[in-house]
């Protein structure tokens, strides 16, 4: 087991780890920017390492200032949270080069996983279904039409080179294709110096769902279900669910066996989760792998009483999967709401000193935060101040639980985007589990 | 114009800080805030008050050892008197006062030191860092042990340049 892990991270998931290491008799190294001495993570673990001034740049983006914090302290492990170095290949690699155990996946799972082309062909190698679409970029306006009519409307053109929105057009009827080919190569042309396009069939309302996958150094590689993210505003997941309403057993099943199959197919390691599109007709398709742990992995912790995090150390230390064999059936419902800090209508950051903060407590509640009173959020990272998970026997106590927890939730001196979470919980479509990724674009636009 | 959250903001500044003041013009408005703990002069400008002058500066206040220490107080902001300038580590890294262990130090306290001339060492990854002087003065104190870890912004070096 490892002795002394430095967690090259800040704000609530540095202190989650933290928390994983105290319980499992490990030593904790926080690494912090100057703007960041207060913090709660550098409060609570047994040694800190001012690492660069705020910018994240020069500090937790900077990966000599952290691989030397842990060789002044004596660290034999790393664990690089979410964002920031998470899932940069190279870090990992300097890590591993220093002799450091990498708490995640190998470095060239990172590497593959994270180039957008290859994590697609591997799963069509692994037999996972992907959107269908074009694998080169289109040459010409007939063979663009032909294989637009092949796949069915709508369906989208995006930029090769690029994202963001950026040289994507959604195409409704062959009629419009010509001429949106043209205009979508000439914005991706001007964005990203190369107006190559490729075409994808468009899903009208999908639903996010992803899967929680753990894989030890033995070969054993599990699933440990889904969570429900379609609600999000600009690709930015606002609530988070445990499982998903809209996935039967079966579903759940041949997702589940999907995902299993892709990161054994690559012979991942440690925590991931795989992405993917749900139609409304039940069919799934393969979007991502994220090679990390996830902002929302406590929903699946409340609904399979798995310790992620632990089981992310464990793994890393060379111990094997524990769990038990068989189909995964989650325990109740959890449900999570990010609270960050930012306006509840107009989203506008609203970093500062928090003057009052009660968190609640009660039945089925976990706050994940490293805020505190008078504590003094910092302009210069995310906006998150804390994660506030319910549990319930199911969806609708779970949905009541968030309700009464968000009413007791004081937090003053800043806004937060507590309000819009109330009126989330309290909107019908919601309530009844009937929505898609489309859900927050119609639930902003109705109150306005 | 300051908005009201932001008077309140510079109000609580001067008092944790322990300000003498703070005075904020901007065309066609002003405004002074002024530190309970002493009689302000308008135009003091916010720094941290000056502890009296003593001919030898007073000792930094003890700082926890980096490894293996229970708190993890920053790295206090040592005493100095007028004209004092604090030489900070800019990196992580071990702490090393010579080029070699066979060699005399870089500098000893009562040098005088130019903007540019190499102070110490801070080893990182098995790199050895040249740490500069960014000023011109005396060597007044030297914060850290041989073989010392420190981290960003550590106070290395105490400087008078008057």
């Amino acid at each position: 087991m490892l002795r002394k892990i430095l967690i090259a991270n800040r704000g609530e998931i540095a202190l989650r780890i933290i928390q994983a290491c105290r319980e499992l008799g490990i030593a904790t190294v926080a690494v912090h920017s100057t703007a960041d001495r207060e913090s709660l993570h550098v409060t609570y673990a047994d040694e800190a390492i001012c690492i660069g001034p705020p910018a994240s740049r020069e500090s937790y983006l900077d990966v000599s200032s952290i691989v030397s914090a842990a060789e002044i302290t004596g660290a034999d492990g790393v664990h690089p949270g979410y964002g920031f170095l998470a899932e940069n290949a190279d870090f990992a690699e300097v890590v591993e080069d220093c002799k450091l155990t990498w708490i995640g996946p190998r470095p060239r799972s990172i590497r593959l996983m994270g180039d957008k082309a290859a994590a697609r062909r591997t799963a069509e190698d692994a037999g996972v279904p992907v959107l269908p679409g074009s694998r080169e970029p289109l040459t010409d306006a007939r063979a663009a039409r032909a294989l637009a009519d092949e796949l069915g409307y709508p369906v989208i053109l995006k930029a090769v080179a690029g994202g963001g929105g950026r040289g994507m057009r959604i195409v409704r009827a062959g009629e419009e294709l010509e001429g949106l080919l043209a205009t979508a190569g000439q914005e991706a042309s001007k964005a990203f110096g190369d107006g190559s396009i490729y075409i994808e069939k468009y899903l009208v309302q999908p639903r996010h769902v992803e899967f929680q996958v753990l894989a030890d150094g033995h070969g054993r590689v599990v699933h440990l279900g889904e969570r429900e993210c379609s609600i999000q505003r600009r690709h930015q997941k606002l609530i988070e669910e445990a499982p998903s309403p809209a996935l039967t057993p079966e579903l759940r099943s041949a997702m589940g066996e999907a995902a299993v199959r892709l990161s054994a197919s690559v012979g991942y390691e440690n925590a991931g989760t795989i992405e993917f599109l749900l139609d409304e007709d039940g069919s799934f398709y393969f979007m991502e792998m994220n090679t990390r742990i996830q902002v929302e992995h406590p929903v699946t912790e409340m609904v399979s009483g798995v310790d992620l995090v632990k089981w992310q150390i464990r793994i890393a230390s060379g111990e094997p999967l524990t769990l038990p064999e068989g189909d995964f059936v989650p325990n109740g419902h959890a449900i999570e709401c990010r609270i960050n800090a930012e306006d509840p209508e107009r989203f506008t950051p609203s970093p500062g000193r928090i003057d009052v903060y009660h968190p609640p407590g009660g039945p089925g509640i976990r706050v994940d935060t490293h805020a505190y009173e008078h504590y003094r959020i910092p302009p210069h990272y995310d906006s998150l101040v804390a994660k506030l998970i319910a549990w319930g026997e199911d969806r609708a106590e779970a949905v009541a639980r968030m309700q009464r927890a968000l009413d007791f939730f004081v937090v003053e001196g800043i806004k937060t985007t507590i309000p819009l979470h109330q009126r989330i919980m309290a909107d019908r479509d919601f309530r009844a589990g009937r929505f898609s990724t489309r859900f927050m674009e119609s639930f902003l636009a109705k109150k306005g | 114009m300051l908005t009201f959250e932001q008077i309140k903001e510079l109000i609580d500044l001067v008092s944790e800080r322990e300000l003498q003041g703070v005075e904020i013009e901007r065309s066609g408005f002003k405004v002074r805030i002024d530190g309970k703990a002493r009689g302000a002069s308008p135009s003091t400008p916010p720094v941290q008050p000056a502890p009296a002058a003593a001919p030898a500066p007073a000792a930094p206040a003890p700082r926890p050892a980096v490894a293996g220490s229970d708190a993890n107080a920053p790295a206090e902001e040592p005493e100095l008197p007028e004209g004092g300038h604090v030489v900070t580590s800019p990196i992580v890294g071990t702490f090393y006062a010579a080029p070699n262990p066979e060699s005399d130090p870089y500098v000893r306290v009562g040098d005088r030191v130019k903007t540019g001339q190499v102070l110490c060492i801070v080893e990182a990854m098995k790199l050895m860092n040249e740490i500069e002087s960014d000023a011109d003065g005396v060597i007044l104190e030297i914060y850290v042990k041989n073989a010392q870890p420190v981290e960003y912004g550590e106070p290395l070096f105490a400087l008078q340049t008057a």
